[in-house]
């Protein structure tokens, strides 16, 4: 496998202390191409499906593209695969930066890590070595410090995934940051991390990533980057504010969600806008290797400087939560970055307790717009101390417990990003059969309903969106699965990937053969679902988003159609009433291994 | 729907895309079809010349509808398209006559088709040669010319799959009048997006 794909997997079994590298069918490299679609195929075939998620028999799988590791703008991204232990969907994150680069650089594609540790360990890998060493002095450090000792010890230029005190606390929110500033958030696979006594996995690869045809490969990269640079959006809005551009267009919009989704505007969205940040708190601009958008933003804060915060944790901790105050939302991503959890789900955990609170039903909770309870709640959820114990767990499980399930603001267990879809009906169906839980990015509707990517459609209207949802989940598995970050997709479309994947790999891919690859990767992510006990009573939203009206702004009155989209949606995708893939579908797919 | 198409249909015809009775559009929902009426004319779109079928199975609609319909059918079962244009654009018409591909030599075109395939057959109205050839070549480009017939776009919606039509037309039309000045586009052209 000469070119774009190593065609290897490191194995690391941490009950026996070995590793072992082993070949990656070529096919299987085409069907699932990398990134998402590999970690899918892989944990499919690997943890059983259970009605309860695995406990030390979960796996988790960190996979690269075919890409990663060439200079393609937004091509260094990785994924990590893993049961959710929030959710007990199969679940995957992405983030960018070196680290997947450099597990290209490795000679690998992906690295299965199976079993349990009997002692706090790292990982270190380099090009023919794997070592597992001893973490007790590193046990409990957070993920900056973490960070800053293996540098020290394995060189400035290694790169590293650690979790923090909430992975080894079990922390259901909890997430794997890396060493440059990257997190791979949703979905509490740092827990599965902690649970298997594993801090840190530290990456030395040196081994360059071959191309097949350099020839077209530049003229493709020439063509992409023509349009990258041309976009406003990758060339000016995200350079200039990052994501928290968004702040104030959503919230001009109605769909910016305030108070644990009571509102969808933000009186006072403009003193924590990505404007407000550019002029106040930002202190330097980088990006991805490579990248020409430069899209990440290092502020500074009351207790200093740290990356972001995103659009999503903009709002996470401040209009969900009712705060508008821009040192406390800085402060409260770089505590949820170095404790290592996840900024979306923690926000929206703690505006649901913040509402449960005002209900009466929980006790020593803070209130909405209460700055210095949101910071101390993150410090409490991530020790698992007092009442925190409880939120660690998520909004799911928190409600539940004090019999409101009514007010989680999640689906699938997931908690619910920044887009209020009362507004943006499509988003609420993407929200509502994403296999990972509510998740903005699966679909990004965003670009049809609010970006006019590649054309604006009415965000109100329910007609036609099955089929764009659909069409833009396919798409955006087969671009997770390339590891290509999705902001560019905001430039360049479907045809461009293709193009360069058969550059840089050799083997002929048309644009229609990552729409099939993306189908196949999302129907199985849903056969694993199903096959765990999800059933379509889980592709719902919360009541309400689907019966509580829209009380005021220019979403006035809107509520989710959800039912009259699903039943389209289950139908365009070739499933059955019930949501179930027919058995036309899956051997369409090539699924039929899958399905006992 | 109606004034989606409407609009659509009337811009074709107005801007010379189309002639009075010529071309069609349809839009794909889950396993539905609905395509513009046969012999309707876009660009007075009615009640009653949208027709709705299914994209596997015959109804009682099929009589109505647009006599590309198999050729729709079958790219939507190929490709992931969820509408499609058809038109008679005649700049680009005309040169499919002399060309095997079209390759924009205007910046806009260049952009955004880069390069477009030209196909032959023998039968071009609603033929089982179209029914296979077009949408393998949609798997890879955004529109494809059917020579001396019409294009054949795609997109997630109408007005994208109209933009493609409009592009093409526009780029074969400053290839010709290039030409008519005795220059020839190919020596202004960079010659990189015969890759694409």
């Amino acid at each position: 496998m000469p070119f774009g794909w190593n065609g290897k997997l490191l194995r690391v079994n941490l009950d026996h202390k070995s590793t072992r590298e082993e070949n990656i069918d070529e096919e299987i490299l085409k069907r699932w191409l990398g990134g998402r679609g590999l970690g899918v195929a892989l944990l499919a075939r690997e943890v059983p499906p259970s009605p309860h998620p695995p406990g030390r028999e979960n796996k988790l799988i960190f996979s690269a593209g075919p890409v990663t590791g060439t200079i393609a703008p937004g091509s260094g991204r990785f994924s990590l695969t893993a049961r959710s232990p929030l959710t007990g969907t199969i679940s995957d994150c992405n983030a960018g930066g070196i680290w997947g680069i450099m597990l290209k650089r490795c000679g690998f594609d992906a690295v299965i890590i199976e079993g349990c540790c009997s002692k706090p360990s790292y990982l270190v890998l380099a090009e023919g070595t794997c070592s597992l060493m001893d973490a007790g002095d590193i046990w409990g450090m957070d993920i900056p410090s973490v960070c800053s000792a293996l540098k020290k010890r394995h060189g400035e230029g290694s790169s590293i995934a650690a979790i923090g005190p909430a992975g080894e606390n079990g922390v259901l929110l909890a997430s794997v940051g890396t060493s440059d500033g990257r997190a791979l958030g949703r979905g509490g696979l740092g827990s599965v991390m902690g649970g298997k006594n594993i801090k840190a996995v530290v990456l030395n690869g040196r081994r360059k990533i071959n191309i097949a045809d350099r020839q077209k490969y530049d003229y493709f990269l020439y063509e992409a980057n023509k349009w990258i640079k041309a976009n406003p959006i990758t060339s000016q809005g995200l350079p200039e504010f990052g994501t928290p551009v968004l702040v104030n267009l959503f919230n001009e919009m109605g769909v910016l969600p305030t108070c644990n989704f009571q509102r969808s505007y933000f009186d006072t969205a403009y003193k924590i806008s990505g404007e407000a940040i550019a002029e106040r708190a930002t202190v330097k601009k980088t990006g991805c290797p490579g990248c020409p958008v430069r899209c990440t933003r290092v502020t500074r804060g009351r207790s200093g400087q740290g990356h972001g915060p995103e659009y999503e944790t903009v709002w996470s901790m401040g209009p969900q939560c009712g705060i508008d105050d821009l040192d406390t939302i800085i402060e409260a991503n770089q505590l949820c970055n170095k404790l290592g959890m996840d900024t979306i789900s923690t926000g929206v955990t703690i505006g649901c307790a913040m509402e449960l609170a005002g209900e009466g039903c929980l006790e020593d909770a803070p209130r909405f717009g209460d700055r210095d309870g949101l910071l101390e709640m993150i410090k409490k959820m991530a020790c698992r101390e007092g009442v925190g114990n409880l939120l660690a767990d998520g909004s799911r499980r928190l409600a539940l417990s004090l019999g409101r399930p009514e007010l989680a603001m999640q689906v699938k267990g997931l908690e619910i990003p920044a887009y209020d879809p009362r507004g943006l009906q499509g988003m609420g169906l993407a929200f509502a059969t994403s296999n990972r839980g509510a998740c903005h990015l699966r679909a990004y509707m965003v670009g049809i309903e609010v970006l006019g990517i590649p054309k604006r459609v009415d965000r109100f209207s329910t007609g036609g969106k099955a089929g764009l949802t659909i069409f833009n989940q396919n798409v955006n598995a087969a671009v997770d699965s390339l590891s290509f970050c999705r902001f560019i997709s905001l430039a360049v479309s479907e045809e461009y990937y293709a193009r360069l994947l058969s550059a840089v790999t050799g083997e002929r891919f048309q644009t229609q053969d990552l729409h099939l690859a993306g189908e196949r990767i999302w129907n199985l992510e849903r056969i694993y679902n199903l096959r765990c006990g999800f059933t379509k009573a889980d592709d719902c939203l919360p009541p309400r988003l689907t019966g509580e009206p829209v009380c005021e702004g220019p979403s006035k009155g809107h509520t989710v159609k959800l039912d009259e989209m699903l039943a389209e949606y289950y139908r365009f995708r070739g499933w059955d009433e019930k949501g179930v893939p027919t058995s036309r579908k899956t051997a369409q797919l090539g699924l039929e291994e899958f399905l006992c | 729907m109606l004034k989606i198409f409407q609009q659509i249909g009337r811009d074709l015809f107005q801007s010379g895309l189309n002639n009075s009775h010529s071309g069609n559009i349809s839009v794909r929902f889950g396993d539905r079809i609905i395509i513009t009426r046969r012999g309707s004319m876009l660009g007075h779109l009615q009640v009653g010349d949208l027709i709705e079928t299914g994209l596997d199975k015959n109804d009682s609609n099929i009589t109505l509808a647009s006599t590309e319909i198999r050729v729709h059918r079958a790219i939507y079962k190929g490709t992931p398209a969820l509408a499609i244009v058809h038109a008679h654009p005649p700049h680009a018409i005309s040169l499919s006559l002399a060309e095997d591909e079209i390759i924009p030599v205007d910046s806009e075109g260049s952009y955004l088709l880069h390069k477009i395939p030209v196909i032959h057959a023998e039968h071009t109205i609603g033929s089982e040669e179209l029914e296979q050839s077009l949408p393998e070549m949609l798997k890879e480009y955004k529109a494809v010319m059917v020579r001396g017939h019409g294009s054949f776009a795609v997109g997630q919606l109408p007005e994208e799959a109209y933009q493609w039509t409009s592009s093409l037309e526009h780029s074969s039309r400053i290839i010709m009048l290039t030409r008519a000045l005795g220059y020839d586009p190919g020596a202004a052209k960079t010659g990189k997006n015969s890759r694409w």
